[in-house]
């Protein structure tokens, strides 16, 4: 039976991470992936002469050389930065109402952003001001309590962490902002978690924020791809192994122990640690067999609810952007000012101008990214994956279009005539994201981040001995915080190794 | 953080309780043991196990085989879109990817057409020694090569030769039986009338049904024979379309054919936007493929390593798939034209030719990956799977 230190279940980001760590550190590693290619979301797919990123948009913690982000110090130490050419978006986004009532852009810049804001809503001067200093006031304290795990926290030292981590998003901005426009202007990323404003944690809002204006959205040149190949290739390199298209079906589980997985063409394979990178729900409920779960995450599993999966369009455009009037690379379009509304449709099967949507274009800050003449566009919206589900499979090919289309009829408004210049287009669903990644519902984003399920309340934690989850069904779903759970749980299986 | 700190938290109490509730009444995922993969076999099986149903006669080097589901559920598919064929032949595990030629809403089986090629290990095999009552295992159906209602023009102008009818086919058979509002131009080039499968149900078709026009181009036309004569050039498109607008245009057929037609229609003036091309296989001799280095030729031999351990020679014309193929490695591979990935291997060193233009991703070329089915050593290799 072929044995390992430690064998690492899929190849996303949170799996990728910790395996390059641990190759790193010397531990005989092995990732299986299911897929033929390794990054998970993290990924592209080619079509005529493009090539599509399918996930990322807004890549947070990079940083500069100067003033190196968190993001990219771990990529440094897993000895892949150098491969990686990253490029700093301009615009932190461009929010655009329908009808046309709102258009603003902002730059990643406090001070710019705050002077923009205020040049469109003149009567909230003040709020604004008062608003992002707060977030600032409010950061400043959670980098010391949360991010730093300061041992000596209390009340005292850090009131405003205290009495604000818990709160809502919409509680903190109704105390400042109160034109609904100007509060949709700042706030479109909590698309980003899932939640609405008035449901998730202002902590996450103003990390989000601080992080993108602080650190800059940055884009990768060829895509998340090649931020994947390039982990996966330093994996290689330090004596790791990959097997692509090789699942796993069971992870084995002895005397309370994880001890190796069995994959889906029969073949053992024991190890001292098993990480998984498969979501939360297929570990404990597909992998493991039932009498080997214990309590405590079924009690976990129980608390949480599944997040959307997402809907997304990829277009290739027989032009240049700026010929169907796209200046930013990300752009929020919205028909309604309520994002309880907008949460509400995410149930729906049916995509409306009520559906939030995200339309990026990477082309803007690399002209590289698309052909000569060319360019790149993806349209992203959020759906729970359950009215998908009920779709019958022989009608799935024909709602898959007609979403499509009152998506881009929709697109069509704020960007005339782009219908005209597609070239190739595809259309990913709850589904697609459900066939490509396995996850319950197609979820992109692990559970629900509801105030009760955020990592205060749901920490990473082992349930049983030498079992660890990596990526994000177990805490922040996105790119920087997938990538840095691998990191830091390559560090608890190497001391877990050690120890041993 | 802990349990002491979090009590002092604004907000606590409630939070609290709330987790409390959803802990005892929340949904218990047990449920859902297998339940995605059970959603996913039915859309997107891995593969398919049949029973040969029938094989039917099309034409003097063509048959049709009619594949039934060993379970009785075959997942749905767009007309125009392939499975990938896994079988063992002499000892060789492969597979060849066949278009389906029924119509998507024919749910009891899909038929696969098989036109016999000269050196065809797999056409041949299949022809001469499948009987009826035989198994036989795909992938799912897949590809692109389909209409897409969000880009094209409800009047599609289809260019096929040879087996590229197949695709065709299907989308003719679902328009017809399921009486969809599309009309298609059918130009369908043939060396002679005596070898060209479905030539008598399209024309059946085309004259019972208004939106299907049928237009046979044959090199060698009989005399007396009705039909146009010679290649489908753009002239010949354009005489029988009248306008090439609000059209959209798709070809299937060996690789001759692509090279011949694209610039034809591109004389018309069809934006490359509008013109779609299925991927029909690696091309037949690789050595007069655009790109080829002159100094080696087709049989000059290569060592090939894998995986650091077993080696052997293989010869610069095969690819790099059916050498492995051959040497009883197992490769998983779907579309076998350089388009799926499904075969990519890392080269750690050595040179490969790739056809320009095959799609595989820049960060796959910058970190040593190549889609095997259309990678040729130029060099000795060494390779890892």
């Amino acid at each position: 039976m072929a044995d390992y230190d430690v064998i690492v279940i899929g190849a996303g980001n949170g799996g990728l991470m910790a395996a390059a760590r641990l190759a790193k550190k010397n531990v005989n590693v092995l990732v299986l992936e299911r897929h033929n290619i390794p990054g998970g979301c993290a990924t592209s797919f080619c079509r005529g002469r493009f090539e599509f990123e399918v996930a990322l948009h807004q890549l947070s913690g990079i940083g500069t050389e100067e003033m190196p982000g968190p993001l990219r110090r771990m990529l440094k130490s897993v000895g892949v930065i150098d491969q990686l050419d990253f490029v700093e978006m301009t615009d932190l986004y461009r929010v655009h109402s329908i009808p046309d009532q709102l258009d603003i852009t902002l730059k990643p810049d406090r001070q710019e952003l705050v002077k923009e804001l205020q040049k469109h809503f003149p009567e909230e001067k003040e709020g604004i001001a008062g608003y992002f200093d707060f977030i600032y006031r409010y950061f400043s304290e959670a980098l010391g309590a949360f991010y730093m795990q300061d041992p000596d926290i209390s009340k005292e030292k850090y009131p405003l962490y205290f009495e604000y981590a818990l709160k809502n998003a919409d509680e903190v901005m109704n105390e400042y902002l109160s034109d609904p426009l100007l509060k949709f202007a700042v706030s479109p990323y909590w698309t980003y978690i899932g939640i609405p404003p008035a449901r998730m944690t202002f902590h996450d809002m103003a990390s989000m924020f601080v992080g993108y204006c602080e650190f800059k959205p940055t884009h990768i040149k060829g895509g998340s791809q090649t931020m994947s190949n390039a982990i996966a290739n330093g994996i290689i390199e330090n004596g790791g192994r990959i097997r692509y298209n090789c699942g796993v079906q069971k992870i084995v589980v002895k005397e309370g122990r994880a001890c190796g997985v069995v994959t889906d063409d029969g073949e053992e394979i024991s190890a001292r640690a098993v990480i998984s990178n498969a979501s939360k729900v297929s570990t404990y409920v597909d992998l493991i067999d039932p009498e080997h779960v214990p309590d405590a995450v079924k009690g976990e599993l129980k608390q949480t609810t599944i997040a959307q999966g997402a809907f997304c369009i990829y277009i290739g455009l027989d032009c240049e952007p700026g010929e169907v009037g796209i200046t930013e690379s990300t752009n929020f379009i919205f028909g309604t000012t309520d994002p309880e509304k907008s949460y509400q449709q995410m149930r729906k099967l049916e995509i409306t101008e009520e559906d939030i949507m995200l339309l990026t274009c990477y082309d803007l800050m690399d002209p590289s990214f698309a052909p000569k003449g060319t360019s790149q566009v993806v349209l992203v919206t959020l759906k729970y994956g359950d009215s998908w589900l009920q779709v019958p499979p022989s009608q799935y090919a024909e709602k898959k279009y007609e979403c499509a289309e009152s998506m881009l009829k929709t697109a069509e408004k704020v960007y005339p005539g782009i219908r005209k210049h597609i070239e190739e287009v595809e259309v990913a669903t709850p589904i697609t994201c459900m066939r490509y990644l396995s996850h319950p519902k197609g979820s992109v984003y692990g559970f629900d981040h509801h105030i009760k399920d955020s990592e205060l309340f749901l920490e990473n934690r082992s349930h049983i001995k030498g079992l660890h989850g990596v990526g994000g069904w177990n805490g922040l779903c996105g790119f920087q915080p997938t990538l840095t759970s691998g990191v830091v749980m390559a560090k608890t299986v190497l001391n877990e190794l050690n120890a041993e | 953080m802990k349990h002491e700190i979090l009590e002092q938290m604004d907000g606590y109490g409630d939070i609290a309780k709330e987790i409390e509730i959803s802990r005892k009444y929340g949904q218990d995922f047990s449920m859902e043991r297998g339940e995605v993969a059970r959603y996913i076999n039915r859309l997107h099986p891995a593969t398919i196990k049949y029973k040969i149903t029938e094989i039917i006669d099309e034409s003097p080097s063509t048959k049709t085989f009619r594949l039934a589901a060993q379970n009785n559920y075959l997942p749905p598919f767009q007309a125009g879109q392939y499975v990938s064929l896994f079988l063992e032949v002499n000892n060789i595990r492969t597979s060849r990817p066949y278009s389906i030629s029924s119509s998507p809403d024919q749910t009891g089986h899909f038929d696969i057409t098989v036109r016999r090629m000269e050196n065809g290990l797999i056409s041949n095999y299949m022809l001469d020694s499948l009987v009826v009552g035989d198994e036989i295992e795909s992938s799912g159906p897949t590809g692109v090569f389909h209409y897409n209602p969000l880009i094209h023009d409800k009047t599609m102008v289809c260019l096929a030769g040879g087996c590229g009818i197949t695709p065709f086919m299907s989308m003719v058979r679902e328009i017809t039986s399921r009486g969809l509002d599309r009309t298609i131009y059918l130009f369908y080039g043939s060396q002679g009338i005596d070898d060209m499968p479905f030539h008598s149900e399209l024309t059946e078709l085309s004259n019972k049904f208004n939106n299907i026009n049928y237009i046979p181009v044959l090199e060698n036309p009989d005399s007396g024979s009705q039909c146009k004569s010679g290649f489908i050039t753009g002239d010949l498109i354009k005489d029988v379309l009248g306008g090439v607008g609000d059209k959209s245009f798709f070809i299937c057929g060996p690789q001759a054919m692509y090279n011949f037609c694209v610039p034809e229609l591109e004389k018309l003036g069809i934006a490359r936007r509008k013109i779609r091309r299925e991927m029909f296989g690696t091309p037949a001799r690789i050595v007069e493929y655009n790109g080829w280095p002159d100094e080696i030729k087709g049989e000059d031999l290569f060592q090939i390593s894998v995986n650091g351990s077993e080696s052997f020679q293989s010869a610069a014309g095969v690819s790099l798939l059916v050498a492995l193929e051959n040497q009883g490695l197992v490769v998983p591979s779907i579309c076998r034209s350089g388009e799926c990935s499904m075969c990519r291997v890392k080269i750690l060193s050595g040179k490969v030719f790739q056809p320009a233009g095959t799609p595989v991703r820049a960060s796959d070329s910058q970190f040593g990956y190549a889609h095997s089915c259309v990678s040729y050593p130029l060099e000795n290799l060494d390779i890892l799977l």
